[in-house]
């Protein structure tokens, strides 16, 4: 019975075809329906990203060993006393004087060794951040710094070990204030006192299972400069004796040994460079004067290098100790000038509107989210999103991040400069408490910080979007750009319709090189985009120019290159049919390529070139088409695209984005220059994206609005 | 045909004790088998001692309320009368010294810091990663490698009255064992299925403070279990308070509550389990302790808790003890014993062991209590007596005068 029916069947359809595979016929009809799959999805990405803070959830605690808050602080009132008059002595002495920065080190180097504790000096030289174009992503290294540094200028770090009474000392918690021993500055004073009564506490008690390091950051070259060289030494042993006996031999008839000297009289201070074991985490300690604050507060900033963040469990410690412990209100950066975006505000009353009907209709849905709520919240994201995005740390923790230690920064600002010492001690107490809660807690800790996330975006110091879901919003964006590229491609190698059926409509007929030239030519503006990037090395060697003329030089130079590319691969054929249809699809898979690698790399550097790249290659069109049709439809996509090629074009971008941010009041062309130049400086991700993603790209598109078809 | 079993099993035990008393008669050998053959069957079974197995089944800093719970379990049944080597302590041992421990070397259950649980006399039998499932399963059913010394092991007979208390982080019907290992509550069943094969227990407590504790007990089967746990399915075990002098949570409040009960006993008084049950208040729990006992055939109203957590033992006076002992057992006899439970056991607790010492008074004594258990209604013989009394009065009286 069923033999005869399979025989009718196949009498059915005499040509016998096999059925493809669902996935297959999945991904044919997304193919086919390309242009709607595209809008959909795009559309869906970016409604995705501005709903992320309502989608943040509360931070929590994940981590059972921190247990912060649990214990009682034993920090008294004479270690604060006796920090003030550290502080006192610090700073009556006369900041005139040559020595008295010198003079400064003895007398914090006196009181640490009063403690008991190990007292040592570190001494390194500052150098300026170069761009080297081999060193991206490289590990911090050692022979970067150790090469002819000048013997004038140097800085010294003066460092505290506590040791840890009954503990196997294979750990430790760094602390670091930065302080221009220099100077004579109140603020950072305060930060000292603040450092010295915990320190001093520290020096006492019984319960460290990890050695405690205090790191008094010599802030004169920079406070990222002596951190990030004392971290260097700390982890990069130098066993060469060429480069010791170099260094020593500059500091040779230096203050350095007189220094040593005088403050030899009772205490050892080591000559050597004393170490404690792996750092488990990092406090940055900073008191800044905000002028018009209600209340004394703590921002916290986490962002390092390309993005990274500390593991969102220390943010927590430190936001659960300052807010329910001792009273303080916790900031993160955010952009302010968001909260005066009106839209903004409209759409947080829609969105808190939709939440309602939603709460009314089903009381277990729970996603609204206040107006005010959301516009704060986006403003955190955004700024959290661009900081990442730039890569560039902001602040000393950075430094640590570079070798896997979670540091974050705290910056105090108190709500007047306290001149009553009641006032001032208590400022001094609150402050020394929440450091001696956060470095209890992480005492406590077994392991490295692994159980809360590393991938995240902040809305508020205490709710944060974690990577499964500000992942959605990227997915959606750069889901169709595959699509449309398979879609293209199969549209511009179709045979002529007139000579086939239009039963086989959607077969493909493969044509397997015509592609090629098309990646030839992606190809040539990408090599174009790394001689584009490399440029800026051979241009900051030129002496004596300012920024405005470095980008000048520049983009003529990247211009004359484009135009000698150009002369010599143009074609002088006809151009072919479907030739712009290959090499938008070629353009679009290289994006997706670029898009995808740079996720994973810096996830919001993707997230943000996204926003730009995929609606500007997924638009671009050739205009010659477009003002053929003549119809309303293709001139809204000639403005479209003419706008869009405008912003994508990266000096353009920065000084909107600025404008936007600042007003567009006084605008520089060296502020571009200066902006990379950070970019590359601190080997941010996001200078390669820009220079071998975003701007051949942009050159492609603009090539494919200019085609001549 | 279930129903007959244990009728034929005690019918041969009756024939197998009968022989053993002949063969006392007969060549008047001192030994402990009057005792062993007295017990025929568990229910019957005389209580002969007293064990308690402590485990704490975590480890690590955050948890030193685990540490304390198990400790503070330790000291009352100590102080209760069960001697240390009779207690098989379990515990990762990793608080007293470390590093993180503001009061080195000891440990508290109560942030008043009056009582240090980690004195001098403290005997940890596993410590460290030895605790372990496997470990916690070989003392259990006495599967040990021949290498473990006596005092790791379990050496409880039929007669012998067991406290089991464990602690740490559990789950539904799992319980964790520091971090890396489950038990699991069928494991627990088999192992006190297998001990109650084993005659290793006459009475057995489990008493278990963790979340969802009493899914843990869901698979026993053996009868004589009692089981306590502190929390029901669904429900977690919460801590009682936190010292915030150590920086942590110093015992759970199940653990605590207990203690508090236990705290205003001392070895001679008569609470029962049931006052001790009653004594939990869910409100204080904030959580439901919950109770086993369809496997236990005593009243709970009578049975006083000291028959778990202390060792009260009816003793009897012998005029000499030393002379009991006029031989060595022969490996003969010691066959005759049943499991595992080494000859040289009788020994180990002299004050339980009096009873089983023979000596002419004390088998007097004992054939008496046994004659005395024979007979059926006791009241009534002395009402007998009294009346077969009074003939003799009045003829002694008619013979004075």
């Amino acid at each position: 019975m069923a033999e005869v029916e399979k025989k009718e069947v196949a009498a059915a359809t005499p040509p016998w075809k096999p059925k493809p595979r669902p996935i297959v016929r999945l991904g044919i009809v997304l193919i086919s329906h390309s242009l709607l799959v595209s809008v959909v999805c795009c559309t869906a990405g970016v409604v995705a990203l501005f709903l992320l803070p309502m989608l943040a959830k509360n931070t929590y605690i994940s981590e059972n060993a921190l247990m912060p808050g649990s214990a009682s602080s034993m920090l008294s009132n004479d270690d604060i006393s006796e920090a003030e008059r550290l502080a006192k002595d610090l700073t009556s002495l006369n900041s005139g004087a040559a020595d008295a920065g010198i003079e400064r080190r003895r007398v914090l180097a006196k009181y640490l060794s009063d403690l008991g504790v190990e007292v040592g000096y570190h001494k390194f030289e500052p150098h300026q951040n170069q761009f080297h174009p081999l060193h991206f992503f490289s590990s911090p290294d050692s022979g970067l710094s150790r090469e002819n540094g000048s013997c004038s200028s140097y800085g010294i770090n003066v460092v505290g070990i506590i040791r840890a009474p009954q503990a196997d000392g294979k750990e430790a918690i760094v602390l670091v204030t930065p302080f221009n021993f220099r100077k004579n500055s109140s603020s950072e004073a305060l930060s000292i006192s603040i450092g010295y009564a915990v320190f001093s506490l520290l020096s006492r008690v019984t319960w460290l299972a990890k050695d405690i390091i205090w790191l008094v950051a010599d802030s004169q070259y920079g406070e990222y400069a002596s951190v990030a060289s004392w971290l260097r030494d700390y982890h990069i042993p130098v066993f060469s004796a060429s480069s010791s006996h170099n260094a020593d031999s500059c500091f040779e008839g230096n203050n350095i040994n007189l220094l040593r000297e005088e403050s030899l009289d009772r205490t050892e201070i080591s000559s050597g460079f004393r170490r404690a074991g792996t750092m488990a985490a990092a406090l940055v300690l900073k008191v800044t004067d905000v002028k018009g604050q209600l209340e004394d507060t703590l921002s916290v900033y986490a962002e390092a290098s390309n993005g990274q963040m500390p593991n969102l469990d220390l943010i927590n410690v430190v936001n659960y100790l300052a807010v329910h412990r001792q009273g303080l209100r916790v900031k993160v950066e955010k952009f302010l000038s968001v909260l005066r975006w009106e839209w903004i505000w409209v759409l947080g009353d829609t969105l808190n509107f939709i939440g309602k009907v939603a709460g009314s209709l089903n009381p277990e849905w729970k996603f609204g989210i206040s107006t005010p709520d959301y516009v704060e919240g986006t403003a955190t994201l955004a700024n959290s999103l661009y900081r990442q995005a730039l890569g560039i740390p902001t602040g000393p923790h950075g430094a640590f991040r570079d070798f896997q230690v979670d540091a974050i920064t705290l910056e105090i600002s108190p709500k007047v400069v306290y001149t009553n010492q009641g006032r001032r001690n208590e400022f001094i107490l609150r402050s020394a408490r929440l450091i001696e809660g956060v470095v209890r807690s992480v005492n406590n800790l077994l392991e490295k910080f692994h159980q809360s996330f590393f991938l995240y975006l902040l809305t508020s110091p205490a709710k944060f979007v974690s990577v499964g879901v500000y992942m959605i919003g990227f997915a959606l964006l750069v889901a169709p750009l595959p699509l449309v590229a398979a879609s293209l491609y199969v549209d511009a190698n179709k045979p002529d319709p007139s000579s086939q059926g239009p039963k086989h409509k959607l077969q493909i007929n493969f044509k397997p090189w015509k592609w090629l030239s098309a990646a030839k030519q992606v190809f040539t503006v990408h090599a174009w985009g790394v001689f584009v990037s490399l440029l800026p090395y051979f241009i900051s060697q030129i002496p004596n120019s300012t920024p405005a003329a470095h980008s000048i030089i520049w983009f003529s130079l990247s211009t004359f290159g484009l135009l000698v590319l150009y002369l010599i691969t143009k074609s002088h054929s006809k151009p072919q049919k479907g030739e712009w249809e290959n090499l938008k699809s070629v353009t679009i898979s290289v994006v997706f390529i670029g898009l995808l690698l740079m996720s994973v790399v810096n996830f919001a550097t993707a997230q943000i070139g996204a926003l730009v790249l995929v609606p500007a290659c997924l638009l671009a069109q050739p205009l010659k088409l477009d003002i053929r049709d003549a119809s309303l439809k293709s001139f809204l996509r000639i403005a479209c695209n003419v706008f869009i090629s405008f912003v994508a074009f990266p000096p353009v971008g920065f000084f909107v984005l600025k404008g936007v941010n600042e007003g567009f009041g006084d605008m520089d062309v060296g502020e571009f220059w200066t902006w990379l130049e950070s970019l590359w400086a601190w080997n941010s991700a996001t200078y390669i994206y820009i220079g071998m993603v975003h701007l051949p790209c942009w050159v492609l598109c603009l090539h494919i609005l200019l085609h001549s078809c | 045909m279930r129903s007959k079993l244990p009728d034929a099993a005690s019918s041969r035990k009756m024939a197998a004790s009968s022989a053993v008393v002949a063969i006392l008669a007969s060549i008047w050998l001192c030994s402990s088998i009057a005792a062993d053959a007295s017990g025929s069957s568990s229910e019957t079974t005389m209580h002969t001692n007293n064990w308690a197995v402590l485990v704490c089944t975590s480890r690590f800093w955050f948890n030193y309320r685990h540490m304390a719970n198990t400790l503070s379990l330790y000291r009352t049944v100590k102080r209760l009368g069960i001697p240390d080597e009779r207690i098989i302590l379990m515990l990762a041992d990793d608080m007293a010294c470390n590093s993180r421990n503001k009061y080195p070397a000891q440990v508290f259950n109560n942030e008043n810091h009056w009582l240090n649980l980690y004195g001098d006399n403290v005997e940890v039998d596993y410590r460290g990663y030895e605790v372990t499932v496997e470990n916690f399963l070989r003392v259990l059913t006495g599967r040990h490698e021949s290498a473990v010394p006596r005092s790791k092991r379990l050496l409880s007979d039929e007669g012998s009255h067991i406290l089991l208390y464990m602690t740490g982080h559990g789950g539904d019907e799992f319980l964790k064992f520091q971090d890396s290992e489950e038990l699991q509550s069928h494991d627990l069943a088999d192992a006190v299925k297998q001990m109650k094969e084993k005659h290793r227990f006459k009475e057995l407590l489990i008493m278990v403070d963790t979340c969802q504790a009493a899914t843990l007990f869901n698979q026993l089967h053996s009868p004589g279990v009692l089981a306590i746990a502190s929390s029901m399915k669904g429900e977690n075990s919460y801590s009682h308070h936190l010292d915030s002098d150590v920086g942590v949570s110093v015992v759970d409040r199940f653990t605590f509550y207990t203690l508090a009960f236990f705290e205003r006993l001392n070895m001679y008084d008569n609470a029962s389990l049931s006052r001790l049950f009653n004594s939990y208040d869910p409100n204080l729990l904030m959580s439901n302790a919950y109770y086993r006992t369809d496997l236990y055939q005593p009243n709970l109203q009578e049975v006083p808790v000291t028959n778990f957590f202390g060792s009260v033992m009816e003793t009897v006076h012998t005029d000499s003890a030393y002379r009991a002992f006029p031989q060595k057992n022969t490996p003969r006899e010691t066959r005759i014993r049943t499991g595992n439970t080494a000859e040289d056991d009788s020994r180990r607790s002299i004050l339980t062991d009096m009873t089983k010492a023979e000596c002419p008074f004390t088998r007097i004594v004992s054939s008496l209590e046994s004659k005395m258990e024979t007979v059926g209604n006791l009241d009534s013989l002395v009402n007998y007596g009294l009346v077969m009394i009074l003939p003799v009065l009045v003829v002694s009286v008619w013979l004075s005068t």
